[in-house]
């Protein structure tokens, strides 16, 4: 497997999923293709579907229905991959924490598939895309 | 027409209105029985004619209100129906939808989320709950806590 965690750190291609959330920290993540931020300089592409993908990107709290899914997702996604929780409601469900559809922090819905998966926490609302460059490049070299 | 040949065809239907308010200008509220609320739309929506915005559904200590809003756009009034539904065991009111097909999915919500029984609505289905959602449990009411 250390072959694969050893390419996973050089150009991961990233999928983004939101699971309820208000789109701020999803208009923050497509903001990193446009050409001020540009990641794919790092080779980070968007791709359009879960199996080709590296790294999951995730935003917001999880709500009841989209559980679920997330966890299809996540179960489709091919191993080994990274899961980035992107703003304060994906890490910990931010000002939501009270309400009737949530079903909890990202974190603990990933853990019922997979309780050794690899998640990093971006905080903010939304953090910059400095922040989520950041994060991910901390993220990955800490493998 | 103007404002006060607005305020003069809204002043035909004040019997079957329980409160008339015009704080502002351009601000009307109407209050009214759960009873009236579907001839009163119905007034509202083709005689004036109105252009409707969207709904609200509160749930008061002692009484369910939904509040109809629609605007006048030649003044920029916006004017509020106020209906109060007074049983709080089986609230019921009619649809507006069989003439204001707007109103479908905005009815849906309201029923969803606060139980009121909207009668002779073409296609009521779960709008916004989750699909394991319990039936019978409406988040939006005072006593259901999480």
């Amino acid at each position: 497997m250390s072959w694969r965690i050893k390419y996973l750190k050089k150009s991961p291609w990233v999928f983004h999923v939101n699971v309820g959330a208000c789109n701020n920290c999803d208009i923050e993540v497509v903001n990193l293709l446009t050409p001020k931020f540009d990641v794919e300089r790092f080779g980070i592409k968007l791709v359009g579907s879960p199996r080709h993908a590296d790294a999951l990107l995730v935003t917001g709290v999880g709500t009841r229905q989209a559980a679920i899914r997330l966890r299809e997702v996540y179960r489709q996604t091919s191993k080994p991959c990274a899961v980035f929780l992107i703003g304060a409601c994906a890490c910990d469900t931010g000002i939501f924490h009270s309400g009737y559809h949530v079903e909890g922090p990202v974190d603990n819905i990933i853990k019922e598939v997979d309780p050794n998966a690899i998640i990093a926490y971006v905080p903010g609302c939304p953090p910059k895309p400095e922040a989520i460059i950041s994060g991910v490049v901390k993220a990955l070299s800490a493998i | 027409m103007n404002q006060e040949e607005l305020n003069k065809k809204i002043s035909e239907i004040k019997d079957k209105l329980i409160g008339y308010e015009q704080p502002l200008d351009n601000r009307i509220y109407l209050s009214c029985e759960s009873e009236n609320s579907y001839a009163l739309n119905k007034f509202l929506f083709e005689d004036v004619p109105l252009r409707f915005v969207i709904a609200t559904g509160i749930d008061s200590e002692d009484c369910f209100e939904i509040l109809y809003h629609y605007a006048y756009d030649q003044t920029g009034c916006v004017i509020t129906l106020k209906t109060f539904i007074r049983d709080r065991e089986n609230p019921a009111v009619e649809s507006i939808s069989p003439f204001l097909p707007a109103a479908e999915w905005i009815e849906r919500e309201i029923h969803d989320l606060l139980g009121i029984e909207i009668k002779n609505h073409p296609d009521m289905r779960r709008l916004i709950l989750a699909d394991d959602w319990p039936e019978g449990v409406y988040p939006l009411r005072k006593e259901v806590k999480k």
